[in-house]
């Protein structure tokens, strides 16, 4: 019986579609619970000149108000570098962040403290471009390099060259369960927070270190996200320490639930970028040289900025082969909340660099952009190390790049939208093919390790907790899968429990889309402990019942729910019953799992290394439709084809692919993040920001997987999935640059992203007004004595 | 005089006074009822996350539709039947659209997934069988950022039909429609502090409370008071609601004009319109989500006199009649002299839109509605037109309104007279969008720079040129 690469349903889709789930919010009020909320700073920075609480103190039903003072630890904290503090003391760095921590008994009179709550704040000059930062020299961390070759050389010997810069946007995670924690106190001032956190530990650490206790004085709980795509990884801490303070200082469960704007505006996002491109090539269109400047806004402070610029840098080689490159990257300070984890995590961002030059490249050269591709790609035996120098193993690049262009019809379809576009006064089409090689493993060695625990029960019912959160993405469905599979049970005997700094200490984030690869071999490594156990009990008992075969626990085998010596596979036992015996025998029948990812180390003072276990690729197709009238946009199909090894589960990986190229596309043309010149957030509702709906789906859409066994390294022969085809949902942007490339006349097509129908008119205006003043002037040149 | 609202959950009656009628429905569930299958994420109607149906009396049976009820207040709700998430099982087990939605990997992280559940159900309990574009129009007002629709949709077309939900069979309507029926004809005043709700019975009392308590607030389907009481703040003293008032939910043609009452929502004029009128119809299609046209009414667009309100400038050129009622009587106004400025209208403190009256558009006219906005749908207007056009081979008459390009909704005069007596050619529409351009002040904003904007007003008229043209006219450029 295999149980590994079976499509069953999500552990937890029963309740999701009764609506029987339970999130943060929908766990009952206990009698004596406070609701918890904060005061943030009204300016992008600021200084505090005075704060006034008397008056908020007085209002009926207002139970505390707290500022930094109240924090019984250190207010300094960070995943990387300790630059936050929780409560601000005599400064503010962006709009929103938390001054004053309120306690109430009812929304209503939080809304009065709010108001009543003097706040008399000198506003100073915030930075808000990242411009502005570079001209300030407002940096976080360090420059961070990657070397390769001798660009000089290259660039004086490339026949072309194009320079150019690229402006990415920043994105809104809009998990539809917003930042969420409850806190409920306990004895000898421990807490209990349940939070709706992918890092449960981090929560933890911070909630210690903020708030002066030991860490073993914390648990943090976490059932379920509704949605977290990597926001919920360093910024779901805030809410939750907040709580934990009105916890601690009130003894009462206390309650933090962001409304979706204030989510929005005052937690960070998706890094926006902004990347200085010089590449030279030559005639054929084969890359010789890269040198690019890539600078990111951090925001107020570092967060995750480093490993977020660090993953720009080591995917902007993407797919292609680039002999001689200079990287480096930079992170700009500025006044906007910190940018954090999303989805890809820095490498869409330095992936549509590349994708961007060799559109530019096709364009400036009047050829296919695909033969371009094509030509740079990776090799398998030859041209297959990156600029980082990790060797490229069982590339599976080319195979999908000859599949796809294939089945979905490039060549013929690139032909028609050529045709098209010579016809049509009204619209405009673009089609083009990007490609995704996302390396896998955390770029920071030590997070790669994970434990699990595994109980069996007397009835031979198994629990498995590890420090894995399940967000939506099917993690807690991998893992039974994966355990019922050592034991060759049926799934329905394995739940995966509710994730707890309890069970499992010190655990890792979910992130990195490694969450099963990690926690998944943890938990295996546990069941492989336990088999050891069960399979010599199984040979004593085998070996008392027949004389003459002997006890030997290595030919036991477990199939189908039951275990037999391999040598007499009729005479077999259930598994339950073996359990009662093991039981009976006095032997554990709980194990904890230890996993570490060997093999890969990194070191960025020389900017090398062998920092992934492996890559997952992919590609994508797009075309896109554009009024040329309006500018509005339209994807009217998309192919993708990916190499996510052997699957687990194919339907939780088919939701992981399709999922992630249509947020990818909401980021590429429609997720618009807009600001006040004061640095506020105009867009912060769905009203304002949008993101793909049902009608954005391309109607024609394929989606398949490569059949790719060779993925030894990991859990099953698995590849993760979470987020490499994020990084597909750039070729809908390609695909307009294409498209404007059709009347762009000499000029190369630029695009910002996101590509909104605002801006894609504009690029057509402009291109139109170009063709009129080169009319006219040929016109007055005829007309010339 | 009644003091309480009556309405039914899931089967179970409620009669809701006091305080708690002036809380949307998702917090009387939620925090009230414990029932939390029912997720609240925008407050505003445009996520659909707090999908529920909602029955109200047809006939003598109960017609269901999806809304948002975190734009539904207790006090929207009397004589009506809600029914939540947790409604929707049949004996304990799954209904079809559910398990379906379970084998196909329809939920993800499940934050969405009790909207998307009732919403499909909802379509299901109305329309049987469903098609792709079914699911799709269904499905508009619903998001979600976890599985990119596809499996959901997917999910819509697997049910096993053979065990649906049907509202009927599992909540039989005889004895709540008996109960609303009962309950209709007595007005409603609760007070609670300093509020006051007041559901009237008759155009008489309405107009007459009215006149009484200067500033009430109307409410009609509530998608746009209820988001300013969720993210504004907004709390009048005195509100009203029109949901019991006869009369008003009349939609008819009479002599070439079509008549709507006030309560029609815009559902129902939707499908009313989608042969008579096939532009109007193309608009409200792209109005909203489904859950907010079953809820909206057209009179609450007139209404609420946004400068970017999608029906607004249709109304303009075809010269709509809005009629109002005051203690003086009725009176009509016509569209294009209703807005004196920024959200504000000629109306009488006492008046209230009772009706709307609507020329069809002749079968020789060229009529063209427009709306861009970032999102094709589930989006509100970047810029939004009306052109209205009678030619031969030349312009005879024009009639232009633009929305978002100024604080109203604009004829636009100057371009209007240009382009009378021109000859009908892409260079007449060319120079038309430069006058355009000449006669609006658009702001930038977050839904659109001011030179979008004012790109849009010139490309507009252009693109209405090669939406109408004959061939032979196309085929000379």
């Amino acid at each position: 019986m295999s149980i590994v690469g079976k499509d069953i349903p999500h552990d937890s889709a029963v309740g999701h579609v009764s609506g029987e789930s339970v999130y943060i919010d929908d766990i009952p009020f206990q009698k004596n619970e406070l609701l918890v909320d904060y005061v943030g700073s009204p300016v992008a920075h600021g200084r505090i000149k005075s704060l006034d609480l008397t008056e908020a103190a007085k209002i009926p039903g207002v139970v505390g108000l707290y500022t930094y003072k109240d924090l019984g630890g250190i207010n300094k904290f960070g995943p990387i570098l300790q630059d936050e503090v929780l409560l601000c003391e005599d400064h503010t760095s962006f709009i929103g962040e938390p001054i004053v921590v309120i306690a109430a008994e009812t929304a209503k009179a939080m809304k009065l403290a709010k108001k009543a709550i003097k706040l008399d704040i000198e506003e100073l000059k915030p930075i808000l471009t990242i411009d502005e930062a570079k001209a300030q020299k407002a940096f976080i961390d360090r420059t961070y390099t990657i070397k390769r070759g001798d660009i000089k050389a290259a660039f004086k010997g490339a026949k072309h060259i194009i320079e150019g810069t690229l402006v990415t946007g920043g994105q809104d995670h809009f998990s539809l369960e917003s930042q969420a924690a409850i806190v409920y106190p306990g004895e000898n001032n421990q807490i209990v927070i349940h939070s709706s956190t992918q890092a449960p530990s981090e929560v933890q650490q911070v909630a210690a270190r903020v708030l002066g206790l030991q860490q073993n004085q914390v648990i943090c709980i976490t059932k379920r996200m509704g949605g977290g795509f990597g926001g919920k990884e360093t910024q779901a801490t805030h809410p939750a320490v907040m709580a934990g303070l009105v916890a601690l200082k009130t003894k009462r469960p206390a309650r933090i639930i962001y409304t979706i704007d204030d989510d929005m505006k005052y937690t960070g996002g998706r890094h926006p970028f902004q990347n200085d491109y010089k590449v030279g090539f030559d005639d054929e269109g084969n890359i010789l040289a890269l040198e690019a400047h890539l600078y990111t806004d951090g925001g107020a402070a570092n967060d995750l900025s480093t490993a977020v610029l660090g993953r720009a840098l080591t995917h902007s080689d993407n797919a292609y082969y680039i002999p001689n490159v200079e990287l480096f990257g930079y992170i700009c300070k500025t006044n906007y909340p910190p940018n954090t984890a999303f989805r890809g995590f820095g490498g869409p961002q330095g992936v549509i660099m590349i994708e961007n030059i060799i559109e530019e490249i096709a364009a400036y050269l009047k050829v296919d952009a695909f033969e371009v591709r094509s030509k740079n790609c990776y090799g398998l035996e030859d041209r297959n190390v990156t600029p980082y120098g990790q060797i490229l193993q069982n590339n599976t690049l080319p195979r999908l790049f000859r599949e796809l262009v294939q089945t979905s019809d490039y060549k013929s379809r690139l032909e028609n939208v050529k045709e098209f576009n010579s016809k049509s006064r009204t619209h405009l089409k673009g089609i083009s093919f990007t490609a995704v090689k996302f390396g896998i493993s955390f770029t920071n060695k030590f997070l790669n390790q994970a434990n699990a625990l595994v109980n069996i029960y007397l009835d031979g019912s198994i629990q498995v907790s590890t420090g894995a959160t399940e967000m939506g993405q099917g993690v807690n469905t991998n893992i039974q899968q994966l355990v019922a599979e050592e034991f060759s049970i049926d799934p329905k005997f394995v739940i995966v429990m509710t994730t707890s700094t309890e069970k499992n200490n010190n655990t890792s984030a979910t992130a990195a889309s490694s969450a099963t690869d990690l926690n998944g071999s943890a938990a295996v490594d546990a069941c492989q402990k336990l088999k050891r156990t069960l399979s010599e009990c199984a040979a004593a008992y085998f070996s008392s019942k027949e004389v003459g075969i002997g006890n030997y626990s290595e030919s036991i085998v477990f199939d189908d729910g039951f275990v037999f010596d391999q040598r007499r596979p009729r005479n077999r036992i259930a598994f339950a019953e073996l359990i009662g015996m093991a039981y009976r025998e006095r032997r554990s029948l709980g194990e904890r799992g230890y996993y570490i990812t060997k093999g890969i180390d990194f070191d960025w003072s020389i900017g090398q290394g062998n920092p992934f276990l492996y890559f997952t690729n992919g590609c994508a197709v797009s075309e896109v439709l554009i009024d040329r009238f309006t500018g509005q946009l339209k994807v009217e199909r998309a192919d993708i084809l990916m190499d996510v090894g052997r699957p687990i589960n194919p339907g939780i990986n088919r939701g992981q692919i399709i999922g992630a190229y249509i947020q990818g596309l909401g980021w590429a043309s429609m997720e618009e993040l807009k600001y006040s010149d004061k640095g506020a957030l105009l867009a912060h509702s769905p009203t304002t920001y949008k993101i793909p709906n049902i009608h954005d789906v391309p109607p024609i859409l394929n989606v398949n997987t490569i059949d790719n066994d060779t993925n030894t390294a990991n859990v099953r022969g698995t590849k993760a999935v979470g987020e490499p085809p994020f990084v597909l949902g750039i070729s809908v942007w390609t695909a307009v640059k294409h498209a404007l490339s059709f009347v762009s006349n000499d000029e190369l097509p630029r695009l910002s992203l996101p590509a909104t129908n605002e801006q894609i008119l504009s690029r057509l205006t402009h291109y139109q007004k170009n063709t009129k003043s080169t009319k006219a002037k040929d016109r007055a040149a005829a007309l010339a004595p | 005089m009644r003091d309480y609202i009556l309405l039914y959950i899931n089967g179970k009656e409620h009669r809701i006074g006091g305080e708690q009628a002036f809380v949307p429905i998702t917090d009387y569930l939620r925090y009230e009822q414990g029932v939390c299958g029912t997720k609240v994420v925008c407050a505003e109607g445009d996520c659909g996350a707090c999908t529920t149906l909602i029955g109200r009396v047809s006939g003598n049976g109960i017609e269901y539709k999806a809304v948002n009820a975190c734009i539904q207040f207790i006090f929207q709700l009397d004589c009506s039947h809600v029914i939540t998430v947790e409604g929707l099982k049949l004996n304990d087990q799954l209904n079809a659209v559910q398990q379906s939605m379970v084998d196909c990997h329809g939920a993800q992280c499940g934050y969405c997934t009790p909207g998307i559940v009732v919403a499909m159900c909802g379509m299901y309990n109305r329309t049987c069988p469903v098609n792709i574009e079914t699911i799709k129009e269904e499905l508009t007002g619903n998001l979600c950022r976890c599985t990119g629709y596809e499996s959901i949709m997917r999910a819509g077309l697997a049910v096993d039909e053979a065990r649906l939900f049907k509202a009927d069979d599992h909540y039989p309507p005889a004895a709540m429609v008996r109960a609303f029926k009962e309950h209709v004809g007595s007005p409603i005043l609760i007070s609670a502090g300093e509020r006051t709700f007041f559901n009237p019975v008759n155009v008489g009392d309405a107009v007459r409370f009215k006149a009484d308590h200067a500033g009430t607030v109307i409410v009609s389907g509530g998608t746009d008071v209820s988001v300013n009481a969720n993210k504004r703040g907004m709390a009048p003293t005195n509100l009203m609601s029109t949901s019991n008032l006869p009369g008003l939910t009349e939609i008819c043609i009479r002599e070439n004009v079509l008549e709507v009452g006030a309560r029609v929502n815009l559902r129902d004029l939707e499908l009313y319109v989608k042969d008579l009128i096939p532009e109007f119809y193309k608009m409200l299609w792209i109005f909203g989500s489904p859950q907010i046209r079953c809820a909206g009414t057209l009179a609450g667009n007139i209404a609420n006199a946004s400068p970017i309100g999608d029906t607004l400038p249709f109304l303009m050129v075809m010269d709509a009649e809005i009629e109002v009622t005051g203690t003086a009587g009725t009176r009509r106004i016509n569209m294009n002299s209703l807005y004196t400025g920024y959200k504000t209208l000629a109306l009488k403190s006492d008046e209230l839109i009772t009706r709307i009256f609507i020329p069809v558009p002749e079968k020789s006219e060229l009529l063209k509605l427009y709306k861009v906005s970032k999102r094709e749908q589930l989006d509100i207007s970047s810029f939004g037109a009306a052109i209205r056009i009678q030619r031969n081979t030349k312009i005879v008459d024009a009639k232009l309104a633009y929305g978002g390009i100024a604080a109203v909704v604009l004829r636009m005069k100057k371009t209007e007279e240009f382009l009378k007596g021109k000859e009908f050619t892409l260079e007449t529409f060319r120079a038309a969008g430069e006058v355009a351009k000449s006669e609006i002040t658009p702001l930038s904003d977050v839904r659109g720079s001011s030179d979008f904007r004012f790109q849009l007003a010139e490309n507009i008229l252009l693109k209405f040129f090669y939406e109408t043209a004959d061939e032979r006219e196309l085929a000379c450029l």
